[in-house]
């Protein structure tokens, strides 16, 4: 008998999606989807990935993704195992760590679908500067518990990377006490932001402003946040290049107008430096060396530097993914080696029954709606090939890998997550806000 | 007076996320988040695939969304924002004579369609259009990415293997 049993790893948006394409594709009433099983592994205790661990606090409706996470997760083919670690790269003290080849043994299929979660560095700022995934860990209340920025004495700060995670990072960092109270935001974060002496964030990237990475509502929230203003950008830089996308013109537009409260009325500002790369780190600042592009709109140093003060530099300038299985990975680009969703390893040969799908297929770049279409057309690829194979049956073993019972360790299954988010959210309404998070300690105890 | 896209209304930041959530999630368990006209009397909107084959013609009232009839209807559109304007997922393609008498989009919404599949000339996204009179026999067109191959567990004519039901 036929049977498909999948294990995607990495619990967030395209392993949800992934997942529930597979099981909406295979209904019960059919031999394969009766006796399907899709198992989604997180090293991370909690579901849902960038959703919970990289959407800005002040964006609650971009989580309204998981309301369909969480109908996948009723199908009983399906189970979560966070808390669980697959193959060469290590994870937390508490976390479960499984052998890609214990886990191969398990299953039919494998998805890989974890992600981008090492951010790319600038090697001209050595440990100089932070990076932004660790503000965002932070206020997030990522396990990976990163050290705080000290906001209490950080007057100037300097974000290195024209992305979204880099305007997400400048407003909340910019906003008011009242308007950040009642969002997603750790209370110890919020204590801090509170208490925060920023002045001024300065958002800065080696090309100009038709080559930004970041998208017009980000662009827009910043431009009209209470409070706060931005320095005009000289109108020369802002002309519109011919052939410029609709994107380039309708950010190129906003950037000309400018932001919502004039410069000079507030006490917060921020800026956008454009065709700057770093050279070093100098006593309470940075130098930064001038660039032109070139025709093909490359950034080319143009020899000239200057020296700006700033108190701390926060490098944001993209991530690449992990090797989890090296032979399977591609170091010049940062992801995992794969031709239409097929994963390829050494030798250049197909590995059999084995996918990658969103940003550790891709690179990390595109919105949710990218991540969710691509995890589709991966779910169907895997299915199509799957009912295209001839060969008989595939050896695989039934349940999970020993070495996760032998643990002894907490698995933390999606009922288990429910239980979690409604204690946060109750924990929240008892202070006027949308949830309070919990540390693994708290959550190990509260399941205990 | 032309077709309206009406705003749904904006949540205020602060409203409980918590009893929202609830809400939302019991509403998208059952159907039933609309009322259907009786045969023959509703606004008549055909929706297609990328490849322009019709999916479903169906018929809703004056004030739905394009989003929720989708959903009534079981008609494979996200919405993964769930209507506040917050992602590209609900994005649909409109006849040009029926996207004319639309009001134009707000800003928040052309930010979300920037980034959107397949952006066309009278792209929308499917949670801001309201239906109207105006709207009567207009074909939405959903820009899917993925193939339309494998279907409901079996895959189409183009192949021979089907699943044991």
């Amino acid at each position: 008998m036929v049977k498909l049993k999948v294990a995607i790893l990495g619990g967030g948006p395209s392993a949800f999606y992934c997942a529930s394409r597979i099981l909406s594709k295979l209904p019960h009433t059919t031999s394969l989807g009766k006796n399907a099983e899709v198992h989604i592994y997180d090293r991370i205790w909690a579901p849902h990935g960038l959703v919970r661990f990289g959407v800005a606090p002040d964006h609650p409706e971009v989580k309204n993704c998981t309301h369909k996470f969480d109908t996948t997760a009723q199908d009983p083919r399906f189970k979560f195992l966070g808390n669980v670690n697959v193959g060469s790269v290590g994870s937390f003290d508490h976390t479960i760590q499984v052998p890609m080849s214990s886990l191969r043994r398990h299953y039919t299929h494998v998805v890989l679908a974890y992600g981008a979660s090492i951010p790319f560095i600038l090697p001209a700022l050595g440990n100089s500067a932070i990076p932004a995934l660790s503000i965002v860990h932070w206020y997030t209340g990522h396990p990976s518990n990163p050290i705080p920025p000290r906001l209490e004495s950080i007057n100037h700060m300097t974000l290195m990377g024209h992305g979204n995670v880099s305007l997400d990072i400048a407003r909340l960092l910019l906003s008011s006490p009242e308007r950040l109270a009642s969002l997603d935001i750790p209370q110890p974060v919020l204590a801090s932001m509170t208490s925060s002496k920023l002045e001024h964030v300065s958002i800065v990237s080696r090309r100009g402003p038709a080559q930004v990475a970041f998208t017009a509502k980000e662009l827009r929230e910043l431009l009209n946040l209470p409070g706060t203003s931005m320095i005009p950008i000289a109108p020369e830089l802002l002309a519109t290049p011919p052939g410029a996308t609709r994107q380039q013109t309708r950010i190129l537009d906003l950037l000309r107008k400018g932001s919502a409260a004039k410069p000079g009325t507030t006490k917060r500002t921020w800026s956008l430096g454009f065709f700057r790369s770093p050279v070093k780190p100098v006593d309470a600042g940075i130098e930064v060396g001038i660039n032109e592009l070139d025709s093909n709109e490359k950034a080319v140093p143009t020899g000239k530097t200057e020296t700006f003060h700033t108190d701390l530099v926060v490098n944001s300038v993209g991530y690449r993914s992990e090797p989890i299985e090296p032979e399977w990975f591609d170091g010049s680009l940062g992801r995992i080696r794969q031709s239409g969703s097929r994963v390829i390893g050494i030798g250049q040969g197909v590995v059999p029954r084995t996918y990658a799908s969103g940003w550790a297929a891709n690179g990390a770049k595109g919105v949710l709606a990218t991540t969710m279409m691509d995890a589709y057309s991966v779910a169907e690829k895997l299915l199509e090939d799957s009912l295209s194979t001839t060969t008989g049956s595939i050896d695989f073993r039934p349940g999970i890998p020993d070495e996760i019972v032998q643990s002894g360790r907490r698995v933390v299954t999606y009922e288990d997550w429910k239980r979690i988010d409604d204690e946060e959210i109750r924990r929240g309404l008892a202070m006027g806000k949308e949830r309070e998070r919990m540390t693994w300690t708290e959550v190990d105890n509260f399941l205990a | 007076m032309v077709g309206r896209v009406e705003r749904p209304q904006k949540r205020p930041r602060r409203v409980r996320i918590a009893s929202r959530k609830r809400e939302v999630y019991i509403l998208r368990q059952h159907h039933g988040s609309l009322t259907r006209p009786k045969p023959g009397e509703g606004i008549t909107i055909h929706f297609h695939d990328s490849s322009n084959n019709l999916i479903k013609t169906i018929e809703g009232n004056d004030g739905d969304s394009l989003l929720d009839l989708a959903h009534e209807h079981d008609i494979d559109m996200e919405g993964a924002c769930e209507g506040s304007v917050a992602c590209s997922t609900c994005h649909v393609i409109l006849t040009p004579e029926h996207y004319d008498k639309l009001e134009e989009p707000e800003d928040d919404e052309n930010d979300m369609l920037d980034m959107a599949f397949g952006l066309t000339d009278t792209s929308r996204l499917g949670c801001q259009v309201k239906l109207s009179k105006d709207l009567e026999g207009m074909i939405v067109t959903l820009p899917s990415a993925t193939r339309n191959f494998f279907v409901d567990g079996k895959l189409n004519s183009t192949r021979r293997l089907l699943l044991h039901p």
